[in-house]
C-alpha cells in the first residue's frame, strides 16, 4: 500500500514536471496581445516600446538557443524574439509549440557585408551549405524584439 | 592538546570529495561537451531528411484534408501542432520533435528530427545553469567547495611529496598553465 501511494506521488512529481509550460525571464507583464502583422504593418511606429505577441515557434537558434522566430497572425509573417546568449535559452524542442513573448521592439540597419556573416553563421549552426551568391544577402532594415520573457506552451 | 590540523584539512577533503563526485562528473562531462559547440550540438540530436512527395499548388492555404494527405503520403504519424507558411511556396508542419518542410510547386520535402540527447541535455541544463533561482546558490556552493578542495588537499600528504617538496612544483606547474595561455592570447 505504501509502495503504490510512493510511486503515484513521484510519478505526479514528474508529471507536474514535465506537463508544465516553459517560463524564461522575467514575468509577462503586458495584458494585450500585440498581433504581429500589426506591429510589421507599421514597425517604427513600434520601436522601443514593450510589446507582447503570441503565435507558434517556427524556428529556435539550434547551437544557443539565444533566438526564436513566431510566426505571425498572417501567413508569410513572422518576428524574431532575440536574447542574450545565457540569458534565455529556447529549446529546439519548442518548435511547432505555440509561444508568448514579451520584449522591446528595435530595429536593425545591416549591410550587406554583416548579412553575409549573419547566413555564413545560420549556415554552419543548421548544418547546411553556405552560398554566398544567395540572393537574399543584400543590404536590409530589420525589425525585432529584444526578449524580457517568455513562455512556451506545452 | 593541540589542534590536529591535518587530521581535520584531510577529513574535510575526504568528505567535500564525496559530496562533490556526482556533480564534478557532470560538470567535467558537460564541459567538454560544450566546449565543442562549434562542430556539434551538444544538446540535441538531429536528423535531417530529404524527400520529394507530388507537387501542390502555391499560393494558397492548404485545408486540413490537404495536409492529412501530405502527412499520409509522408507516412508522418502523430498530432500535428501547427502549420507555418514562410512564403506562398513553402509550408512547415509542425510534430512533436519533428519538423516538415515542404517547397510546394516542387514537392521537395525537408524533414528534421530533434531528439535531446538522453544523458548530455540534463547535465548540459545543470552546467549552463538553465533553471537560475535556487540552482544558482547550489552551483555557488559547488565552486565554493571545489576551491576548498583544492586547498585542502595541498595540505594532504606531508614530507618531499607534500607541499613542501614534489607537490610544489607540480602546483606551481599548475598556475604556469594558464599563466602562459594569458600571456599567448591576452
Amino acid at each position: 500500500m505504501k509502495t503504490r501511494y510512493h510511486i503515484t506521488l513521484i510519478l505526479l512529481i514528474i508529471g507536474g514536471l514535465y506537463g508544465k509550460e516553459l517560463v524564461f525571464g522575467e514575468p509577462l507583464s503586458q495584458t494585450e496581445v500585440t498581433p504581429v502583422s500589426t506591429i510589421l504593418a507599421a514597425p517604427d511606429d513600434y520601436v522601443g516600446k514593450i510589446v507582447k505577441v503570441r503565435g507558434p515557434v517556427v524556428d529556435v537558434c539550434a547551437n544557443r538557443g539565444c533566438w526564436m522566430d513566431i510566426g505571425g497572425d498572417e501567413p508569410f509573417q513572422k518576428i524574431t524574439i532575440k536574447v542574450e546568449d545565457g540569458e534565455m535559452i529556447f529549446p529546439l524542442t519548442a518548435k511547432g509549440h505555440t509561444a508568448i513573448a514579451e520584449g522591446k521592439v528595435e530595429k536593425l540597419h545591416w549591410t550587406r557585408d554583416e548579412v553575409l556573416e549573419i547566413k555564413k553563421h545560420q549556415a554552419e549552426e543548421q548544418g547546411i551549405e553556405f552560398d554566398p551568391n544567395d540572393p537574399s544577402i543584400k543590404e536590409r532594415t530589420i525589425y525585432r524584439i529584444r526578449g524580457i520573457g517568455a513562455v512556451i506552451e506545452e | 592538546m593541540a589542534f590536529k590540523w591535518r587530521k581535520w584539512n584531510n577529513i574535510l577533503h575526504r568528505d567535500l570529495g564525496y559530496l562533490a563526485f556526482g556533480l564534478t562528473l557532470i560538470y567535467a562531462i558537460s564541459g567538454v561537451a560544450v566546449n565543442h559547440v562549434g562542430d556539434w550540438n551538444p544538446n540535441y540530436k538531429i536528423i535531417q531528411r530529404e524527400t520529394t512527395i507530388s507537387p501542390r499548388s502555391p499560393g494558397k492555404i492548404l485545408s486540413q484534408d490537404e495536409i492529412q494527405d501530405i502527412l499520409r503520403e509522408l507516412n508522418v504519424s502523430g498530432e500535428l501542432n501547427n502549420v507555418y507558411y514562410p512564403s506562398p511556396e513553402e509550408v512547415h508542419l509542425f510534430l512533436e520533435g519533428h519538423t516538415i518542410e515542404l517547397h510546394l510547386a516542387s514537392g521537395q520535402v525537408y524533414e528534421e528530427f530533434v531528439r535531446e540527447r538522453p544523458l548530455l541535455y540534463p547535465m548540459n541544463y545543470l552546467h549552463l545553469n538553465h533553471p537560475k533561482e535556487i540552482w544558482t546558490w547550489m552551483a555557488d556552493i559547488y565552486a565554493v567547495v571545489l576551491g576548498i578542495l583544492a586547498i585542502t588537499g595541498l595540505f594532504i600528504l606531508r614530507g618531499p611529496k607534500g607541499i613542501t617538496g614534489r607537490g610544489a612544483w607540480l602546483t606551481g606547474l599548475g598556475l604556469l598553465i594558464p599563466l602562459i595561455f594569458l600571456i599567448i592570447y591576452l
